[in-house]
């Protein structure tokens, strides 16, 4: 036992090794392989980390972390609030930081460009005196340092003490100074003094850059995004004078501080009567964690495809070795290693090439989470939050998960080749030629297949697991899609078999097919695995396909219905989700008092904190809604909900919002507002393909009564008879430039193009998956090849040309990818079924109507065969021209 | 492609089959053949013997134009093998060269039937006539019963009467035999060499066969020897 560890590293170093050493294109080729797999894994866990990361509350960088956070359930908080905060705390050593925050785009470089291709800031309104004050007060408290050695907010250029006094003062005189991060003045070049214009509201206001943001020691530098003001000017320029967004509770070091953010926890919570909640820094990350979760979880399980199609070609390629080495391992047995010996060798092998993998992967990985975060920013723009992410860090937890992830990958793939390796009889592998190998029987059982299908048809009908904040996880759909995807890799190798036999006839014909058609009658272990790799990937990309074009002519319908105004208007800094953005009453009176307007829809939408999490109340003109909103409903609201008089209680709510409050038609929703709760009773249920977070949707004016504003989120105006909507939008955009102005045509091809963006990074991720077969096929037949160079020598010795052998291996490559395609498309109408039906329905509530996008499919089909022949020729060709194999 | 059928008849009429001149091949640096020459006339035998290492192998594969030589020449039924391009030699192989390997080397995912007929086939030879082909050699050579066995289900004498009959299925000229009995028990080497004897008197083929066994030898009617790559003691 005790010799067990040296002869181990024996076996690698004298045999594994030099093994590798020996073949140095095939081990480097699946080495890459595995490196893609993780790379594709690791960027994506990399761009999900800095989505979340810019989740973080941009005044803790300010600041230092907050201990709890204020914010109203609905809406705004009024700024009164803060003397009676700061009464209620007495003399408690308790700074209050009242912060206004709203977003800010560039200007829009021209009327017809798309959404959320400008930058959305965060611009943070902050009462700046006092924020000095508390920073140097902590500084002073917390490092020996001075005080003056933080750079402060006020002195940033060199100048006299009166010059910094005058500056000082020039900033309050200034309403539209702004201070930037470092990070920003670096790439646009700005300096105090210069201007920067940006878009709030219906507005494009030109700020004076006052300065660059101090940071903090030990604090991570400000983001690009972030932008600070002067808080008062802030609440000016957004129309909303004396409200506040949150106060951030920030208590003075000493004592213990656990005791004492409880006790200001408890004092806080008896101040509130429900007009405020309480939060802490974390749990206002978290939420943006969940609100995303469901979208980041579903990303990684598509990244791993390439990891998973990856696992089939190690496999393939370890079961290989084994062949290839059996000599080897008879011999070693027959000197007298033990099995154990000889699997725990093989397995570290196995472990040693996905730690290779797991290494090289990590730097394309991070290099395309740089890419990754732009493409996951963006859908996480259009359908959760504002997000300020543009580069990824390398985060080591995130890389150790990925190289343990690719270890686990090698060890699980070289399970079944270590125990063949050490379980056969030393005289059977010492036994030259014998047949060929059939591959592990799990591979081969049809009752195996029927199985798997059987408990992947059962594990579709469970619900989704539920969390926090209404996530919800389609664990029993995702089993179901695993089911169905191994039996048809199981499937793959027996329709490469039925081929086989159904092509024999042709045999007589030609001696190249005759040659090809006996590989795979019937076929080995390793034409079975590529096949099934290339199934896997097939299934995962035309499942996806058959989702996306289900999506697509879904919501053309929905766009059709919905979408029958002339006009949507919006203010230009409306760049994502979340934006804060809105129009101003006397801009949107002037806009419905216009006399070509027939009808219109002023809009407002409030994010509140539901016991799920966050939700959206959208006020809107019912009566427009109905006649020109022909919504998709899922149970059609009574005559009377559209009536004012008497709908005073009712509301719909979309699909999503059912899914996920699990509430339905006739129930009731209690909802917080500004002027306090209210309870509405569900009359419709309508299908909104625009966010998965929910809305509930009623009257306008109740919605503008309970939340005290009039500003509007978008218009809506429906135009009269021969009204030119292009010319009404250019005088609607020259009288005011800081509005988007859509026509219907256009905004339905923005839609659809935010629709499409936000599947592309899905497209990236099941393109690679389908390369990583293809490259598994090359694998395949080079490894094939290799191990019939005796074959190959016979074969040239009976008079074929390079050729004829290379034409042959075409054929048998363009069969195995055939067998993958037929099996993987077979696959994909049950993987499109569960997408559409369970995984999408569960995760974000949307009914989707099936739709399978021939073209596109076929397109993938022909692209899977014709890249699989011609990479098999290529092969064929290489593996024609090997050297004879001497054996004198 | 049955033109070339035709063009190569069963019985060669060109008496030397094989002529061979001053070859010389190294591998990575090390001579392998120095300045080999010899002929064959057509139904000759000749027995290649040398010691493990001596270029038995290399030169058989210079014949069958599988492997080049690095300088001299190989005239094999008139063509000389350095001039071809390697479509050209593996046309020459289909139709004038049959080999038989130590190891059989039958090709393991077709049937002993189907062996025999693969070379009938890379022909263009007309189905009917194959398979009329092949079933006297399976009678000629006693292997009817075997006709759909795999390799991987007949024994080592039957494995080996296969290559045979697959070698001589389209009637080369030249049979290239490695070391053919060299992996059968004595009595089924016995068999073997008694029906290559029989085959390529019935057939005129010329034959090189390489052997260490005196007994295979025996069959030939001339031995060439080699010795660190030159022919030491030819007759």
């Amino acid at each position: 036992m005790t010799e067990r560890p040296s002869i181990l590293w024996l076996l690698l170093r004298r045999m594994s090794l030099r093994h590798w050493r020996d073949a140095p294109w095939q081990s480097g080729l699946l080495v890459v392989i595995l490196a893609l797999g993780v790379a594709v894994y690791f960027s994506i866990r990399l761009a999900n980390r800095a989505v979340l990361a810019s989740f973080s509350n941009f005044t803790d960088i300010l600041t230092e972390q907050s201990d709890w956070v204020i914010r109203s359930p609905a809406g705004t908080l009024p700024a009164s609030i803060l003397p009676e905060l700061r009464q209620g705390l007495g003399d408690r050593p308790v700074h209050l930081v009242p912060v206004v925050e709203t977003t800010a785009t560039e200007p829009p470089a021209s009327a017809d460009e798309t959404i959320g291709q400008r930058r959305t800031y965060q611009l943070l309104g902050l009462d700046l005196i006092a924020l000095q004050n508390l920073r140097v007060n902590r500084t002073a408290n917390r490092s020996s340092r001075s005080p003056e050695a933080s750079v402060s907010w006020f002195n940033q250029t060199p100048s006299t003490q009166t010059e910094r006094t005058n500056r000082f003062w020039e900033f309050f005189d200034s309403p539209r100074s702004v201070f930037i991060s470092t990070a920003l003045a670096d790439e646009k070049r700005l300096k105090p003094g210069d201007s920067l214009s940006l878009v709030i509201n219906e507005s494009i206001v030109p700020f004076e850059i006052a300065g660059i943001i101090p940071s903090l020691p030990d604090r991570p530098a400000p983001p690009r995004s972030m932008l600070v003001m002067d808080q008062s000017m802030l609440q000016s320029l957004n129309g909303r004078p004396d409200r506040i967004d949150r106060v951030e509770c920030v208590l003075e070091p000493g004592g213990d501080l656990d005791l004492r953010r409880s006790e200001l926890k408890i004092r806080l919570d008896g101040m509130s009567g429900g007009r405020w909640q309480i939060e802490s820094p974390k749990q206002r990350r978290d939420s943006g964690a969940m609100m995303t979760r469901a979208f980041r979880l579903n990303l990684t399980i598509l990244s791993l495809i390439a990891l998973v199609v990856g696992l089939y070609l190690i496999f393939q390629a370890l079961d290989g070795a084994v062949i290839r080495r059996r000599d080897e391992i008879g011999i070693l047995r027959a000197l007298g290693v033990e099995e154990r010996t000889i699997q725990q060798a093989w397995l570290l092998e196995a472990a040693a090439l996905g730690l290779l993998g797991g290494l090289l992967g990590s730097v394309p990985g991070w290099l395309g989470a740089q890419a990754a975060v732009q493409l996951v920013g963006r859908t996480v723009n259009a359908l959760y939050r504002a997000t300020s992410a543009d580069a990824a860090a390398l985060e080591p937890t995130e890389l150790l998960l990925a190289v343990i992830l690719a270890m686990v990958a090698g060890i699980l793939a070289g399970w079944a080749p270590a125990r063949s390796a050490a379980r056969t009889p030393p005289a059977q592998l010492l036994v030259r030629g014998g047949g060929p190998n059939p591959g592990p029987r799990a591979l081969r059982s049809r009752p195996l297949a029927l199985a798997l299908m059987a408990f992947g048809m059962a594990t579709a009908l469970l619900p989704p697991l539920r969390f926090d904040g209404g996530i919800r996880f389609p664990v029993g759909g995702y089993a179901s899609a695993l089911c169905w995807i191994f039996a048809g890799g199981i499937f793959s190798g027996e329709l490469l078999s039925v081929l086989g036999r159904m092509l024999r006839p042709i045999g007589p014909w030609s001696p190249v097919w005759r040659l090809a058609v006996s590989q795979i009658r019937p076929p080995t272990g390793r034409h079975r695995l590529a096949a099934a790799s290339l199934s896997c990937a097939v299934a995962m990309t035309a499942g996806m396909a058959i989702l996306v074009g289900s999506f697509s002519q879904t919501m053309n319908g929905w766009i059709e219905r919905a979408f029958q105004a002339d006009l949507y208007i919006s203010s230009a800094g409306a760049q994502s989700a979340s934006t804060d953005n809105r129009i101003s009453t006397a801009v949107w009176r002037e806009l419905v008092a216009r006399a070509d307007v027939a009808a219109a829809n002023v809009m407002q939408a409030h994010e509140i904190q539901l016991p799920g999490g966050p939700t959206m109340v959208v006020g809107a003109d019912i009566g427009f809604t109905r006649d020109h909103a022909n919504l998709a409903w899922l149970k059609a609201p009574p005559p009377e909900a559209f009536d004012r008089s008497k709908n005073a209680d009712m509301a719909f709510v979309s699909e999503s919002f059912t899914e996920r409050y699990q509430l339905n038609a006739g129930d009731r929703v209690t909802i917080p507002t500004p002027a306090g709760s209210r309870t509405l009773k569900i009359v419709g249920v309508f299908g909104d393909y625009g966010n998965e977070r929910g809305s509930v949707v009623l009257e306008g004016s109740r919605v503008a009564g309970w939340f005290g504003t009039d500003l509007a989120s978008s218009v809506i105006l429906k135009l009269k008879p021969d009204t030119d909507a292009d010319l009404v939008r250019t005088e609607i955009l020259s009288a005011h430039p800081g509005l988007s102005v859509f026509t219907n045509s256009h905004l339905r091809r923005e839609i659809l193009r935010i629709f499409g963006q936000t599947f592309s990074i899905t497209y990236v991720l099941e393109f690679i998956g389908v390369v990583v077969a293809v490259v598994g096929l090359a694998m395949t037949l080079a490894s094939l090849l290799l191990q019939r160079r005796a074959e190959l020598t016979t074969l040239r010795a009976l008079g074929m040309t390079h050729f004829e052998i290379a034409h042959a291996s075409a054929i048998e490559g363009a069969l195995t990818a055939l067998a993958g395609l037929v099996s993987g498309l077979a696959v994909s109408g049950a993987l499109g079924w569960i997408l559409i039906h369970v995984i999408n329905k569960q995760t974000f509530g949307w009914t989707l109507q099936a739709d399978v996008p021939v073209a596109l499919l076929a397109g993938l089909g022909g692209l899977v065969v014709l890249s699989g022949t011609v990479v098999a020729l290529a092969v064929g060709r290489w593996g024609a021209g090997l050297p004879a194999d001497r054996e004198e | 492609m049955a033109a070339e059928a035709v063009l190569y008849p069963t019985n060669s009429t060109v008496e030397t089959v094989i002529r061979v001149s001053d070859l010389a091949k190294a591998y990575d640096g090390r001579p392998v053949l120095r300045g080999v020459g010899f002929e064959v006339k057509a139904g000759e035998r000749v027995a290649l013997t040398g010691p493990s290492g001596s270029g038995k192998t290399t030169l058989l594969n210079c014949l069958g134009g599988v492997d080049r030589a690095d300088s001299g020449s190989i005239q094999l039924a008139g063509e000389p093998l350095e001039s071809l391009s390697g479509d050209a030699l593996a046309r020459l192989r289909r139709t004038r060269i049959g080999t038989i390997f130590q190891f059989f080397h039958l090709l393991p995912t077709l049937s002993a039937a189907e062996n025999i007929e693969f070379p009938l086939q890379l022909l263009g030879m007309p189905r009917s006539e194959r398979l009329a082909r092949v079933d006297s050699l399976l009678r000629r050579l006693n292997l009817e019963h075997r006709a759909d066995a795999r390799p991987g289900q007949l024994s080592g004498g039957e494995m080996q009467r296969v290559a045979i009959a697959r070698a001589l299925s389209h009637r080369p000229a030249v049979l290239l035999a490695d070391e053919p009995t060299g992996n059968l028990d004595s009595a089924n080497g016995g068999n073997i060499l008694r029906l290559l004897r029989e085959l390529t008197d019935e057939t005129r083929t010329a034959m090189v066969l390489v052997t260490h066994s005196e007994e295979a030898a025996a069959i030939c009617h001339r031995r060439i020897h080699l010795r660190d790559g030159s022919i030491v003691d030819p007759e």
